[in-house]
């Protein structure tokens, strides 16, 4: 028997880390705009120390302004979701959880349309009227978190199976509002709309709002972590992990609370990715193990390589138009699974 | 503290206890439990007590429904008693945190529910968790630890082998070393012979005989098969619709009268060579 | 400190400070969208129609255009050869089809965007995002949005847009022209009632335009009135209702993709349609998809229109016009010859 030490995990850790830096490169050079690999290498190194004002303002304007904030984004939405997704399946004892089974992304779906709305019918300077949608996005995300908190208890204690089923209920309640509202009182205000739903990753953020988003992940995911072996016991069954030493009301807010606020930012600046937060946690299961404390932050480097490969291929399969990361999540996402499932039955 | 803990032993860690002193006291605890505060309670339990010393089996006996796993969880500490106390070397089990609790009481239930299954050794080193903190990685004393409860158990070829795919005997030892990992005072069992078939039953009763001898563990089983009882409990409580009708060695609580009342069954008991009673179920025709 | 916890610090301390670096590694990018291009001499500030205020470099040599109608409107003043790239359904007049391509309207490429080296992005409000426009602004590109809901709106916001591209002459007589001919389409008209007409965007689900859309109000100006009072751009109405109100004409607008026009023979073998005296009489008004896209070509629709609803305000003779010889116009006379045939 050979136990899970530290040096393992960060082995691994270093391993996929490597891997998220070539993926991140090879992203970097693909795009609609050819950009070539030594032009982009001399680029780096320029970087690297320092010389930015010698960089040709062409390559300065769409490797470092457009590129590489996206792909930082894809990197820490991916990383969110993953993080989020694994932490659910925990949380719920249930394998087919995702960020979304709990209704946060409806929620902030929701809170980013009627923020759509707002701006539009509102006058507002344009400081303002940008950070809009992410903060209704948020603010959405953050009223379903403490209504299906809320909806989740039973005896004043919160049971994972009632937890699911509120999650459920308000994400299908919430996903209607959304159609109604799409319908009526919308129409072609927002056709950008559609593509959020489907997880977006175009819009260029603002740097407080990026700065936010990795900044929280970094700050939950730690939290999470450090619940991670609490985690492995919780999925024996809640009262055997009690009679283990877990506190399991702590645990359950601690990782409600951060996994809610992971896919929170996540939904707010990118939309509902698919696929990602259920699949990605199978996937590092099967390559690693179920033990949380190497899962978690293996999760989180595995979700931002795929987000990272998906929205590449999005921006890059039918260039310059632009597909929504969600569909290409979706595509690559299905199959994927039902190969992980035949793997795990034969 | 015990040296022996070093050195990988799972004897009972504790406070200088000695054999003789009382290490679990069930004093007068009551409960009621009532789903709806409105309403009459659902279901209630009278003022209980027993006391039991390192190295007793204590039987909570009893037919369905008759309180004896709210004993247990007030014993666990997971209740708070309605009245009355459970001490556990002092200690009011209920006040006891989380962590310090499963220090020292061990909780063997029927069949684990495994989501994402794992192998017989990881699942014994759950059992050291109560001894870790935050973002601990197991020690090598830890590992130690967890294979020494799998050979007390008699399981240490099983520690390489997926829990999902042993038999259910073989996971019920499993399950037992977990709890012994922990390094308990006290080890608890919820009817954990239900799933087991007579052989495997013996072994079980056998092998915690032992064991309470051996580590000093004092322990308590909760449990309706009157001669398993009768065969390796040193005390036994036995409760009917949540009254605990008579607590004392298996040959004192043992008459026949009080026995068919509370198992609604015709049946007759004897002394056997040991001193400990028989049960025998008469049958209704002739 | 034992080995153990020894090791554990230092990885927590080497992962607080790898997160440390990764939340403040994208502020070297903040340094090359600040430096400001050193070439451009002068700048002009005006207030776009979506009320975002605009640095315009002058004068403005390369343009890229996010819409349709945007493009057809540069060709219209003459600069066509200043546009370098327009959107992939940019498709009038044909030669706009060979222009660089930055992708769809809603989702254009800001990397092709930005390897055009634009002084000015064009955007209207109806067809694409604030998204886009903000991401242009981040990355120091300025982009002008028009926003027209009325037909003289479409004429006002062309001759602002040639006049902040330095074309004030040609969009002076491009306006001039296409009030000429909607004041000549007015006098033509002053005594006509007015038909009722449903302008049919889509035949299932039924689709048409609300009354507040620049299309009413070219229906309005073809001495047409759409029976719709919804305030929605694209209100999804209920056959029943339009039987109910019986209007006189159907109007269609062609398009070119097969699927993408309807079907009117089949119209009116169809339930529910067959309760229309227009399907009935077969009173279809099909007119030219310029109706769609607020640009100067909509004025062809519209009296494109006005002929075929009323027939007898044109048998006089023509009141001359002076027409610019545009691509726009003489497109105009093959559609007049084209659609006549349709009319009952």
């Amino acid at each position: 028997m050979r136990s899970l030490t530290l040096g393992r995990v960060a082995m691994r850790c270093a391993l996929l880390g490597a891997v998220l830096f070539v993926v991140i490169v090879i992203a970097l050079k693909l795009g609609a705009v050819p950009v070539s690999l030594y032009a982009l290498a001399r680029a780096l190194v320029r970087v690297a120390i320092y010389q930015t004002s010698e960089l040709p303002s062409d390559y300065r304007l769409i490797i470092f302004d457009i590129r590489l904030p996206r792909i930082l984004l894809a990197v820490f939405v991916g990383a969110s979701l993953s993080v989020a997704g694994t932490s659910f399946q925990a949380l719920l004892r249930n394998p087919l959880a995702d960020p979304y089974v709990l209704g946060v992304s409806s929620g902030a779906g929701l809170g980013a349309i009627l923020a759509q709305v707002a701006e539009s019918h509102l006058a507002l300077p344009s400081a303002v009227a940008v950070l809009l949608t992410p903060l209704g996005a948020f603010v959405g995300a953050l009223a379903t978190i403490v209504a299906v908190y809320f909806l989740g208890r039973r005896e004043g204690l919160v049971d994972s199976n009632t937890l699911l089923l509120g999650g459920v209920i308000t994400a299908s309640f919430l996903s209607a509002l959304i159609m109604f509202l799409l319908d009526t009182v919308v129409g072609r205000d927002l056709h950008g709309t559609a593509f959020w739903l489907m997880g977006d990753l175009s819009t260029t953020q603002q740097p407080i709002v990026s700065w936010i988003v990795r900044f929280g992940f970094f700050l939950a995911a730690a939290a999470i972590y450090t619940t991670a072996s609490d985690l492995n016991l919780l999925l024996a069954g809640e009262k055997e992990a009690m009679h283990l030493g877990v506190d399991v009301r702590r645990v359950r807010i601690v990782v409600y609370v951060a996994a809610s606020l992971l896919t929170g930012l996540a939904v707010s600046v990118s939309g509902a990715i698919g696929y990602v937060g259920l699949l990605v946690p199978h996937a590092m299961r099967w390559l690693f193990g179920s033990d949380h404390r190497m899962l978690i932050p293996t999760a989180a480097f595995g979700g931002a390589i795929a987000v990272v490969i998906a929205d590449t291929l999005a921006r890059t399969v039918v260039a310059p138009t632009e597909l929504p990361v969600g569909a290409i999540s979706a595509l690559a996402g299905a199959p994927f699974f039902i190969y992980l499932l035949r793997r795990r039955l034969a | 503290m015990s040296g022996m803990v070093r050195a990988g032993g799972l004897a009972a860690r504790s406070e200088p206890t000695r054999a003789s002193e009382v290490r679990l006291s069930v004093e007068q605890v009551s409960y009621a439990y009532s789903p709806n505060p409105s309403q009459a309670p659902l279901f209630t339990l009278e003022a209980t007590s027993f006391q039991a010393k390192p190295g007793e089996i204590v039987a909570i006996l009893g037919p369905n429904a008759s309180g004896k796993s709210t004993v247990l969880k007030l014993i666990a500490g997971v209740l708070a008693p309605l009245s009355g106390r459970v001490l556990l070397d002092g200690f009011a089990t209920h006040t006891l945190p989380v962590r310090a609790r499963a220090q020292r009481i061990a909780m063997v239930q029927q069949e684990s529910q495994l989501l994402f299954p794992s192998r017989a050794w990881e699942f014994v080193l759950q059992g050291r968790h109560p001894y870790s903190r935050a973002l601990h990685f197991e020690s090598d004393n830890d590992l130690i630890i967890a294979r020494n409860a799998l050979a007390q158990v008699g399981a240490e070829h099983l520690s390489d082998r997926w829990m999902d795919q042993i038999s259910g005997g073989e996971r019920q030892r499993v399950i037992l070393a977990r709890a012994l990992a922990q390094q308990p005072l006290l080890l608890l069992l919820d009817e954990p012979t239900l799933h087991l078939d007579i052989g495997a039953q013996v072994d079980l009763l056998e092998g915690l005989r032992r064991l309470a001898s051996e580590n000093r563990y004092t322990v308590v089983i909760v449990t309706h098969e009157l001669n398993l009882v009768a065969d390796y409990a040193d005390q036994v409580a036995l409760m009917q619709r949540g009254r605990c009708l008579r607590v004392g060695t298996p040959a004192a609580v043992y008459q026949r009268e009080l026995l068919e009342q509370v198992f609604q069954a015709q049946l007759s008991v004897e002394l056997g060579a040991s001193g400990r009673p028989r049960v025998t179920v008469l049958s209704q025709t002739p | 400190m034992s080995s153990a916890s020894r090791t554990r610090f230092v990885a927590v301390t080497l992962s607080a400070l790898a997160a440390l670096v990764l939340c403040g590694a994208s502020s070297l990018h903040g340094q090359s969208a600040t430096q400001a291009p050193a070439a451009a001499a002068q700048f002009r500030d005006v207030v776009d129609e979506a009320g975002r205020a605009v640095r315009i470099p002058q004068p403005v040599l390369r343009i890229v255009s996010l819409a349709p109608s945007l493009t057809e409107t540069i060709y219209a003043l003459g600069i066509q050869d200043r546009l370098a790239g327009d959107t992939d359904y940019c498709d009038y007049p044909p030669e706009a089809q060979k222009k660089p391509k930055v992708g769809g309207a809603l989702n254009p490429s800001l990397e092709e965007i930005a390897a055009l080296h634009p002084d000015l992005v064009l955007a209207t409000k109806g067809l694409n995002r604030l998204d886009t426009v903000l991401a242009l602004q981040t990355l120091n590109i300025p982009a002008y949005a028009t926003d027209p809901h009325t037909v003289d709106q479409i004429i006002s916001s062309t001759l602002r847009l040639a006049d902040i591209l330095g074309v004030p002459d040609a969009g002076a007589t491009l306006a001039a022209d296409l009030r000429h001919r909607l004041d000549d389409l007015e006098q033509r008209l002053i005594n006509v009632p007015p038909r009722r007409v449903l302008f049919v965007v889509w035949d299932e689900p039924l689709i048409s335009v609300g009354k507040d859309t620049f299309i009413a109000d070219a229906l309005r100006h073809a001495g047409a009135a759409s029976i719709v009072e919804s305030t929605q751009g694209w209100p999804q109405m209920s056959l029943e209702e339009v039987v109910r109100q019986q209007p006189d004409f159907l109007v269609f607008a062609e398009s070119h993709s097969p699927t993408g026009s309807v079907d009117l023979d089949a119209l009116a073998s169809r339930p529910g349609w067959r309760g229309l005296e227009a399907v009935r009489h077969r009173r279809f008004a099909v007119i030219s998809e310029a109706v769609n896209r607020p640009a100067p070509r909509i004025v062809s629709a519209i009296e494109d229109l006005a002929r075929q609803l009323h027939p007898e305000a044109f048998e006089q003779k023509a009141i001359p016009t002076t027409r610019l010889s545009s691509p726009v116009s003489s497109r105009d006379e093959s559609y007049f010859e084209e659609t006549c045939a349709c009319v009952l």
